[in-house]
């Protein structure tokens, strides 16, 4: 009986249909190209992963709240030109452009903030008005030239995205940045009273606004969380391939909306869960990194993807109904 | 007669060239239970929305307990401990029972700067609440507000009141949508809040369940108070509906 209830309290969490799904990845692919749990390839998984997936984090509470930020992807390819081109410039030391670049994107996501929760615009109208002028800035500022970043020796590197082996498995620093990120945004969501704000905004921001929750507030500062994490996810990036180019982070924003819903969070606010869009971020990098190796063209990955997302929609919105039955 | 708990003075509020409310006067005690009345349009809801802040008056003044405040928004209102329950509960449906009660008044528990939820005591208060509301059935405080029904919402509301001991509990229309049972729990916490030194104002289409429950009636028609202190135990029905609809005979101007 008590483990009867446990177990249709865990199906019918929103995590249990990603779950599933990510455990069903890896059994097929492990048993279609064995060369897919080698240490070299997941190695190469959890280089990437950890940089796109910051950007999930901030947008998981973001979602939760209700608003969602399509400028992710340019403030991730800003934010080290920015930093880089301070340094190579010879203006300051890298320390301080990390630092500058830092504050600008803050200054980003209060922008977004203002314009959504002051002139009450739509973000997805506001946050693609700032995608542009924030990629046009980056292209502008660089002439479309990617910057340097070798030649830089400073222990701030090393904290980011230093390198380091366990046995075989290559893994870099920032893997445990995100790892540390994704506990405390998980720790805030639920276990915090930020994270009840955050919900509550989401969820009826009128009814939260009458019992004296801060919902602008609230909205302002995930609105800079999530252009700040961005930022910081694309110096992780500009540092460990090498070069800053002023196009890196084209079109993140559509993966990372797209992770973060399949992993369980209400795309109109209310809900939201950091495991979930964990397993969704590892959902989406192995299928990529999957398909591959088992031989399906690179080209049809996208194929892939849209069926993945239909799927999961399909899922949780029959959950929500079953679970809603009766009422 | 008990201590004056608010009065609303003088109250006028336009929308556009439309007078909802014409120079509105009245007042409810402490531990009395006040019956609105009133035709669609008459300027209950109005009346309402102003004593709870979700609008502001063109003129006049409220007092509690004899002293003059400003209500400029809900916030300010739920700060005067008037606690307004709508016929749609102002709830999150994707929170919790527990985390809808403390909502905006979050128990908070080891270091302050952790913002930890104290989530034990706000699911213990929550089983107990449920409890005096008369929800018979064993509710989970983790429930999502979604997976309630009507009453269960409106009990939850009406158990948040309880619980931040609002003085003053407005119910607008609360019995609407409810089936037989649940308007007698809300009923029964009507005449209970009275007991346990809480004021109400009961807005209700239905008049019988007006009559049950309160001690005094006010009737508004037309923006203007036609009438406040008559007594459900001496009157009829049918004459407190005559006052409603304006088809005036003894006692109406």
């Amino acid at each position: 009986m008590r483990i009867a209830s446990f177990l249709q309290r865990l199906i019918a969490a929103p995590e249990f249909g990603p779950f599933v799904l990510l455990f069903g990845e890896i059994v097929v692919f492990t048993a279609l190209s064995p060369a897919f749990l080698s240490a070299g390839n997941i190695s190469n998984m959890l280089a990437f992963t950890p940089e796109l997936g910051m950007i999930t984090l901030g947008m998981t509470l973001l979602m939760t709240a209700g608003e969602f930020d399509l400028s992710v992807g340019s403030v991730f390819g800003f934010a080290p030109i920015v930093m880089w081109t301070l340094y190579n410039a010879h203006i300051a030391p890298l320390e301080v452009g990390f630092l500058v670049a830092m504050v600008i994107a803050a200054f980003i996501g209060f922008a977004n903030g203002w314009f959504v929760t002051k002139l009450k615009i739509p973000s997805f109208l506001v946050t693609l008005g700032m995608l542009l002028v924030v990629r046009g800035t980056a292209l502008y500022v660089t002439n479309g030239f990617p910057q340097r970043t070798w030649t830089a020796t400073s222990p701030l590197t090393g904290i980011i995205v230093g390198e380091f082996r366990i046995g075989e498995l290559r893994i870099y620093a920032s893997l445990l940045w995100f790892i540390l990120f994704a506990v405390i945004l998980g720790y805030v969501l639920t276990e915090s009273k930020a994270g009840n704000w955050i919900q509550a905004a989401g969820g009826n921001p009128e009814a939260a606004r009458a019992r004296g929750v801060r919902v602008t507030h609230t909205k302002m500062a995930l609105f800079i969380l999530t252009a700040v994490i961005s930022a910081y996810a694309g110096i992780t990036s500009s540092i460990r391939v090498s070069a800053a180019n002023p196009n890196s982070g084209t079109q993140y924003e559509l993966e990372v909306i797209a992770m973060v819903v399949i992993g369980g969070t209400a795309l109109g606010g209310g809900r939201g869960t950091i495991i979930g869009t964990v397993i969704g971020v590892l959902i989406l990098r192995m299928m990529r990194n999957g398909i591959v190796l088992i031989g399906v063209p690179g080209l049809a990955y996208n194929i892939f993807i849209g069926a993945i997302i239909l799927g999961m929609m399909a899922l949780h919105s029959w959950l929500e109904r079953r679970h809603h039955a009766g009422t | 007669m008990k201590d004056e708990l608010v009065r609303m003075e003088h109250i006028n509020k336009f929308f556009g060239r439309v007078q909802a409310l014409n120079d509105v006067t009245f007042s409810v005690h402490q531990s009395e239970i006040v019956g609105l009345l009133g035709d669609n349009g008459a300027g209950k809801s109005t009346l309402i929305k102003i004593l709870s802040g979700a609008l502001r008056a063109d003129s006049g003044e409220i007092y509690m307990h004899g002293k003059k405040v400003d209500i400029r928004n809900t916030t300010d209102a739920i700060g005067q401990r008037i606690e307004t329950i709508y016929q749609d509960s102002a709830l999150v449906t994707q929170l919790s029972i527990a985390r809808n009660l403390f909502l905006g008044r979050e128990p908070l528990k080891g270091a302050r700067f952790l913002d930890r939820l104290d989530q034990n005591a706000m699911n213990e208060v929550a089983r107990q609440l449920l409890k005096r509301v008369g929800i018979k059935k064993d509710i989970p405080p983790w429930t999502p507000i979604s997976a309630l029904s009507g009453g269960e919402r409106q009990s939850v509301a009406i158990a948040r009141a309880m619980h931040f001991e609002s003085e003053l509990i407005i119910l607008d229309e609360p019995t609407n949508n409810l089936g037989v049972e649940e308007t007698q729990g809300v009923l029964r916490f009507v005449r209970n809040a009275r007991d346990s030194g809480h004021s109400c104002i009961f807005i209700a289409h239905n008049i019988y369940h007006v009559f049950q429950v309160v001690d005094r009636i006010i009737v508004l028609r037309r923006g203007k108070k036609v009438a406040d202190d008559i007594d459900p135990k001496r009157t009829t029905i049918e004459e407190v509906e005559r006052i409603i609809t304006g088809m005036a005979l003894q006692g109406d101007k």
